[in-house]
């Protein structure tokens, strides 16, 4: 949605209306009222410990989370969307869903990148194995998603774990996904 | 936490500020500018949606986290883990919230791969915004049905993982 917008200039106005857009606001509002509900049921000192407990971790997440942010815009400017969509749609078989697999690990962006790509792929040929293999693949292991939330807010040990055993399932998916027989469109029915 | 991550995100960023701006024709400009406007939107509701999922798994019994997701719980808590995750149909604030809300209170690392790895997958609000709309329901259909088991057996091997780890001395 907003990939293409980043191309030029700041709108600062309309950029910060929706960084504090409605859905801001449903945050704060939810915080509000946990805060409150948490103080009314537990207590004052649980409040203030679940308070102190909270400004730490923020304090410790923040740089961090900036940090990932930078990292993530820049590799989102570096990726070669053409050629990936190319080298995929031009493979099948198990060396297809092997570099589905890597190429949904290196695509950076949230979905608005990653379906967009998913959809290119669907129109130049690829088979449903590499579908399904690609976008696991992005969900489970998308690099960016592990810089930005996993490695900052759960740490390096959970992140490298979940990295080692979800990397083989995405290929598993593939397969699988090739063995269901449900027509995705006529050609292949 | 841990400084490990913290040192590993600013060395990567470092690295990837002299790839781009190596590289010339605005590709830092443009990655900056990405950055900006993801930090902005991201950053003030990640830190609502910290506060709000601290004080909710606050009202949540530590001891029934740790009986449903904590180390006790062994298979189940990856079940009951992946269940969680499938329910939760927002996008990564909320999701990494509530995982980091649980961690804090005892929860064992393969139930957090599992309820991780669950939201990935289903995320719900991602499917109705952008996968039906692209791709079509049946190759939803598809898709969710050849990924369904992942978040279990992403638990299970992790559980495995850390027994093994466990079992070699040191």
């Amino acid at each position: 949605m907003s990939d293409e917008k980043a191309a030029g200039g700041f709108d600062w106005r309309s950029l910060l209306r929706q960084s504090f857009g409605p859905s801001f606001w449903i945050f704060v509002a939810a915080a509000a009222v946990m805060g409150v509900i948490c103080y009314l049921v537990l207590g004052e000192k649980a409040f203030s410990s679940a308070t102190a407990r909270d400004s730490e971790l923020l304090l410790d997440l923040l740089p961090r989370v900036v940090a990932a942010q930078i990292v993530a815009g820049l590799v989102w400017a570096l990726f070669p969307r053409e050629r990936i969509s190319a080298l995929l749609a031009r493979n099948s078989g198990h060396r297809g869903l092997m570099l589905a697999a890597l190429g949904g690990i290196i695509t950076p962006g949230g979905p608005a990148s990653a379906f967009p790509l998913l959809a290119i792929l669907a129109g130049a040929g690829a088979d449903r194995g590499i579908l399904v293999s690609y976008i696991t693949s992005w969900a489970l292991l998308g690099v960016q998603r592990m810089i930005v939330w996993d490695i900052p807010l759960m740490g390096v040990d959970f992140s490298v774990l979940r990295f080692a055993v979800s990397l083989p399932l995405p290929i598993l998916a593939g397969y699988i996904a090739r063995r269901i027989s449900i027509g995705v469109d006529p050609a292949d029915a | 936490m841990d400084s490990l991550g913290a040192i590993l995100i600013y060395l990567t960023a470092a690295w990837l500020t002299v790839v781009a701006l190596s590289r010339g024709t605005g590709t830092f400009r443009r990655g900056i500018a990405r950055a900006v406007e993801q930090a902005l939107t991201l950053v003030p509701r990640m830190i609502f949606a910290l506060i709000a999922a601290g004080f909710m798994v606050k009202l949540i019994p530590t001891e029934l986290i740790g009986r449903y997701l904590g180390a006790e719980a062994g298979f189940t808590g990856i079940l009951i883990g992946s269940l969680a995750g499938l329910l939760v149909p927002s996008g990564p604030v909320i999701a990494f919230a509530i995982a980091a809300a649980f961690a804090n209170q005892g929860a064992a690392v393969p139930a957090l791969v599992s309820f991780v790895s669950a939201w990935s997958i289903f995320a719900a609000h991602r499917v109705v915004i952008f996968e039906i709309p692209l791709l079509g329901a049946r190759f939803t259909a598809v898709r969710l049905l050849s990924a369904f088991p992942l978040p279990v057996v992403a638990g299970s091997l992790s559980l495995l993982a850390l027994r093994l780890a466990e079992a070699i001395p040191r």
